[in-house]
């Protein structure tokens, strides 16, 4: 995963390198969050925040932190129903986003991190990927709107737990820097 | 900058694949009924041998549980005596019949609860969770032929307690 990260970061910064005008933002986002293939917990809300970093008119490297509150889900045992909480899942990352350019961008985006969820009898941190498409709005100089879909999936052990997030954030492009 | 692209879209797939088969595996919730009890100082004992095999979930994953995610043990239980009382499971790993009687090698599973004098406590899922105490042992379990025994324990000096509604429930994550 290092590895990962550290190419990642060598490509965005030969970007850097680049002649172009690039910029410092920060976001916040929020939406739902669904349970993919999860039969113990059913749908919640996500928020967070994102400093979205342009270095390329093609490149945006984004740090990002995001909570998401998973539903309870009940299951009926012999005509008794049990409920068990959802978890509060935390998520701390980067995403590399591959931008059109113009007031209005599709984007496909990938992105890596650590997640943890947290109930009672559990608490766990495991890796965190995620792949996803936005689409970005530009109303007013240094504001952009999004909407997004991803799929995030927390692994360990070879297997991961699956949620489908759908967002929408709304971020401020701060500094400016060549 | 078709090269960097190329590169780039190459880490994307790299970082996918390094998750190795996680977009093919789920966590599924198996429940398995346990008989209504009673035991008491002095009393019947309690056991029980648990058969996974015979819950439709657990034989349609049974190959490929990778991680046991959630333990819980749901249920009534009333203490009918006129003290309060503590009430445990206890797991006989490799049974082949239900327990008759305190087995040396069994292993504390869940527990205790107290359950104050002519009292029910219903014990719900996200309690029930956080009392496993044996975990690894029921987790080899289930991950290897899914049976095994089971009997109620109190460590008070005496007792008189009874339980309905019981039930094991386990969720899993398997892979394909």
């Amino acid at each position: 995963m290092k590895r990962i990260l550290v190419l990642a970061l060598a490509g965005t910064l030969l970007c850097a390198s680049l002649a172009y005008a690039g910029n410092i933002g920060l976001g916040a986002f929020g939406g739902m969050s669904v349970p993919v293939l999860q039969a113990d917990q059913s749908q919640g809300g996500v928020y967070g925040l994102r400093a979205p970093v342009s270095l390329t008119p093609l490149f945006t490297v984004e740090p990002f932190y995001s909570a998401s509150t998973l539903g309870d889900k009940t299951e009926n045992i012999g005509g008794v129903d049990y409920t068990r909480e959802g978890s509060d899942v935390t998520t701390f990352g980067a995403n590399l986003l591959l931008s059109t350019t113009g007031p209005m961008r599709f984007y496909p985006y990938v992105g890596i991190g650590s997640v943890k969820f947290k109930r009672s009898g559990q608490d766990e941190s495991m890796t965190s990927y995620n792949f996803g498409l936005g689409l970005g709005f530009t109303p007013a100089p240094k504001f952009s709107l999004d909407i997004r879909a991803e799929l995030q999936a927390a692994a360990k052990d070879q297997v991961s737990r699956k949620m489908g997030n759908l967002t929408v954030g709304a971020s401020y492009a701060l500094f400016s820097f060549n | 900058m078709k090269t960097l692209s190329k590169s780039l879209a190459l880490v994307a797939l790299a970082a996918l694949a390094a998750a190795g088969c996680i977009l093919t595996s789920g966590q599924f919730v198996a429940t398995y009924d346990l008989p209504d009890a009673t035991f008491s100082t002095g009393g019947t004992f309690q056991g029980e041998l648990v058969d996974l095999t015979t819950i439709g979930e657990y034989n349609d994953h049974k190959d490929d549980i990778a991680r046991v995610e959630d333990l819980s043990l749901v249920g009534d239980i009333r203490n009918n005596g006129n003290a309060s009382a503590q009430a445990e499971v206890w797991i006989v790993p490799g049974a082949t019949s239900a327990p008759t009687g305190v087995v040396p090698g069994a292993v504390k599973l869940w527990g205790p609860i107290t359950v104050p004098a002519n009292s029910t406590v219903n014990v719900d899922w996200n309690e029930s969770a956080s009392l496993f105490v044996g975990r690894q042992t029921l987790i080899d379990e289930i991950k290897g032929d899914g049976v095994f025994g089971l009997y109620l324990a109190a460590p008070s000096v005496t007792y008189d307690i009874s339980t309905s509604n019981a039930a094991l429930i386990i969720v899993f994550s398997a892979k394909k």
